[in-house]
């Protein structure tokens, strides 16, 4: 009896008194399932799903814009994607991108951090305006820094007035359209990079910066052999994060530039987006798309070879 | 009399009114006319007017549900909807240039049967201005020049004019009409500057530029009848690389010098190469580029879109420039504009002909509005409807009075429709040039593409012959593809 009974609790097989659908869905051995359901349908619906589909589409030649029924094309849109010399343009801008803002961000990440290890009075009211750019949405980013290099009523155009007595125009040029883009993108993810950097500095044991000075090491030897080790897993998490993020950046250089001037500042994502919804190349777009997304799993698994190998070597 | 008798005599009488009162619904629907359009004065006043004293003639409760989309945003919107399957929309605000893509896709309904069904529509459709039902309804694309009175036998007809828009030149007659600049002005060029409408007709390209020129100065310069606070320049146009932000006014430099685009009127015979790059094109394009120098510095970014010359203006920046008049409200409103009391409207320059005549030729803007396929008979008739409604005169003369343009010809040869607004003479005159860009559905690959190159050779990255050969080549690739060229 006490067995049946048991059985019965489980939701098991059914008891005399009947089934109860509820509580054998909420059985202990299917409760899990159950509770993770509705991320894995989400997760489904919203992603996988999408995924397949424009995987599917990246085989035929379909236009969102025609009725005409899709051919199947095997490889011919990734063969067309891949020896397209806007793409590889368009990839050489975006590495350009990615390596001098992600640079930039560490360096700036990085000082901040060293900065905002030390108490000084006023470091929390600091620390909250340092963290402010990483908050704001990037089209207030964009918006704010289009403004800003504006020649003519412009912050820095005005400011370089002074001393010149010309207009300053920030974005006439490729190289400085670029360096425009890459300081607001380093502007608004530095803080991120701080932000770690600065979790890695505060678990630092302080009884080995004790030891140090007793052994009168100097400023570059602590940094090297003690701060640095600390903070390198999490440093590379940084550059990560920042790698892939910056590779897909797109609103930024959408709200400063439009990729211009020409297409000088026109990255890969930019130019996913305008073969999707401006030349319609539906197809070609899902194709470039996922050669994009091989890229960043590629230097996610250069990442984590990274991390590994640094784990070893511990 | 008996009950029954009275109660049947009652039943009599109420059918016998209902049947005199003209034809009803058994029962009113409620209809939802949910409509895309760009965020705006023009589709604000279409809503707020429907709201006010839209009344359905066949009884049904119908309203006008415009979705509000804002400019920057709205193409994007309007393309993932419809491209989405969603159905959202039974109505939608359209650029011109889209109709190909959207009807080739299936979205955009054939008007032409139930137009021919209607004497109403027909009416209105004989009574729009040619360029405007060129330009926003046909499809193939009928050139203004090619059209014949409605109806065209060779035209299917897709849309109706929410908003025609035209543009013209804003200047600053505080500054145009002040003797002292005027004076300078004619020492050094030969002639007074332009102040009245009349001395605007007589601008073209060479004394715009002459403009330009004269009117730059550095802050504390003497500037009208006081000092520059800032830096002034002379003149301003579309030189920007979104959208079609420099194509609208390359096209304008291009026809006026007798060249043309890739006209797709002409396909499969029409080509690219040599008529897009033709050295009369090639000319035009350095004739805009030549007057850029005399413009706000923005130019210089490829940010000089017609938001950005609206801005410059308004902020007292600029002495002329050439906008579209459905930008032109917020010109009289002292609370948006610093030169708000000394604003005037001319048409825009063009170029001299050798028989002393001006070229005026321009891109037409503006957008039509226009039906979704999916809709049932009952919404296609609502909407139908509801056009009539929107294209009679009386709500007509009320858009222009609220600073809406209308496209009907008998509207706008109302005496007193040039008095709605400072520009209104302007744009009506302005009428009879216009031209419009492609509407087929590479419309966007190449505009996108021509916008690029467009934009290098105004950064100086490339001359104008470089650009025009790359544009060229490109489009006679993408239609050869497309099978428009042969």
């Amino acid at each position: 009896m006490a067995a049946t009974d048991t059985t019965a609790e489980r939701g098991g097989a059914p008891a005399a008194r009947g089934f109860n659908p509820v509580a054998w869905a909420l059985a202990p051995e299917r409760r899990g399932g159950l509770l993770v359901a509705p991320a894995i349908i989400t997760l489904f619906v919203m992603n996988i799903f999408p995924l397949m589909w424009s995987l599917g589409l990246s085989f035929f030649n379909y236009r969102a814009n025609r009725l005409t029924v899709p051919d199947f094309v095997w490889f011919r849109n990734f063969e067309r994607v891949l020896t397209d010399d806007d793409v590889w343009e368009r990839f050489q801008t975006t590495a350009i991108v990615v390596g001098s803002s992600v640079a930039l961000q560490l360096v700036i990440g990085f000082a901040l951090a060293l900065l905002f290890a030390k108490s000084f009075p006023g470091r929390r009211i600091l620390l909250m305006l340092v963290l402010t750019p990483m908050m704001l949405s990037f089209v207030a980013v964009g918006v704010f820094f289009k403004l800003f290099y504006e020649p003519t009523f412009g912050l820095v155009s005005q400011a370089v007035a002074i001393f010149t007595g010309e207009p300053f125009v920030v974005l006439s040029t490729p190289t400085g359209a670029l360096i425009g883009i890459i300081v607001a993108d380093a502007w608004m993810w530095s803080p991120f990079v701080m932000l770690l950097v600065l979790a890695g500095l505060v678990s630092v044991p302080k009884y080995l910066y004790e030891a140090a000075e007793i052994d009168r090491a100097n400023w570059w030897r602590r940094f090297r052999t003690i701060t640095f080790p600390y903070i390198k897993g999490l440093l590379l998490l940084a550059v990560l994060f920042r790698t892939i993020e910056t590779f897909k950046l797109f609103d930024i250089v959408y709200l400063i530039t439009q990729g211009g001037p020409g297409s000088s500042t026109e990255t890969i994502a930019v130019y996913v987006y305008r073969m999707a919804f401006q030349y319609f190349r539906t197809s070609q777009a899902s194709a470039l798309a996922y050669i994009v997304l091989f890229v960043v799993i590629v230097l996610t698994s250069l990442y984590l070879y990274a991390v590994r190998r640094t784990s070893e070597a511990r | 009399m008996p009950t029954r008798t009275l109660a049947l005599l009652g039943t009599a009488s109420a059918l016998a009114i209902a049947a005199l009162a003209g034809p009803a619904p058994a029962v009113a629907e409620d209809i939802v006319l949910n409509m895309a359009a760009p965020d705006w004065p023009p589709t604000r006043f279409m809503q707020e007017e429907a709201d006010r004293s839209y009344t359905a003639p066949s009884g049904n409760n119908v309203r006008l549900q415009i979705d509000f989309i804002p400019w920057p945003s709205f193409y994007e919107r309007v393309a993932a909807s419809l491209t989405s399957g969603e159905q959202k929309y039974q109505m939608l605000v359209t650029d011109s240039q889209w109709l190909g893509s959207f009807i080739e896709g299936g979205y955009y309904m054939d008007l032409t049967g139930l137009i021919a069904e209607d004497e109403e529509l027909q009416a209105i459709m004989q009574d729009l201005h040619p360029a405007l039902v060129s330009a926003y309804s046909t499809y193939p694309h009928i050139p203004v020049t090619e059209l014949q009175e409605y109806p065209d036998p060779n035209a299917n007809y897709y849309g109706f004019p929410q908003m025609p828009d035209t543009y013209v030149t804003w200047y600053r007659e505080d500054l145009f009409c002040n003797e002292t600049e005027s004076a300078d002005f004619e020492a050094e060029y030969g002639a007074p500057l332009p102040c009245t409408y009349e001395d605007w007709e007589d601008v073209d390209w060479e004394r715009f530029d002459q403009i330009g020129t004269f009117f730059r100065r550095s802050a504390g310069d003497a500037l009208g009848d006081g000092t520059a606070d800032d830096e002034f320049y002379g003149i301003a146009y579309q030189a920007g690389k979104g959208y079609d932000f420099s194509t609208m006014q390359i096209n304008a430099f291009i026809w006026q010098y007798g060249g043309s685009i890739w006209d797709e009127s002409t396909e499969p015979e029409g080509q690219a190469e040599g008529v897009v790059n033709s050295d009369v094109a090639v000319e035009a394009f350095e004739h805009y580029l030549s007057m850029l120098e005399h413009m706000p510095p923005a130019w210089q970014t490829g940010q000089m879109d017609i938001f950005q010359i609206q801005e410059l203006y308004l902020q007292g920046k600029v002495a002329a420039i050439i906008n579209w008049v459905g930008l032109a409200e917020p010109v009289l409103d002292p609370e948006t504009s610093t030169v708000s009391e000394v604003s005037a409207f001319a048409r825009a320059p063009g170029l001299r002909q050798e028989d002393g005549s001006i070229s005026r030729w321009a891109n037409i803007g503006g957008q039509p509005f226009v039906l979704t396929t999916w809709n049932s008979d009952t919404v296609v008739r609502e909407a139908l409807d509801f056009v009539k409604w929107w294209e009679s005169e009386e709500v007509q003369k009320k858009f222009a009075a609220n600073g809406g343009q209308s496209g009907l010809r008998s509207v706008m040869e109302l005496p007193e429709y040039n008095d709605y607004r400072p520009w209104n003479r302007a744009h009506v005159e302005s009428l009879d040039w216009q031209k419009d860009v492609w509407h087929i559905p590479e419309f966007f690959e190449l505009l996108t593409q021509q916008q690029e190159e467009f934009d290098k050779a105004i950064t100086g990255q490339i001359d104008a012959r470089e650009a025009l050969d790359e544009v060229a080549e490109f489009q006679q690739e993408v239609l050869e593809d497309a099978g428009r060229i042969e």
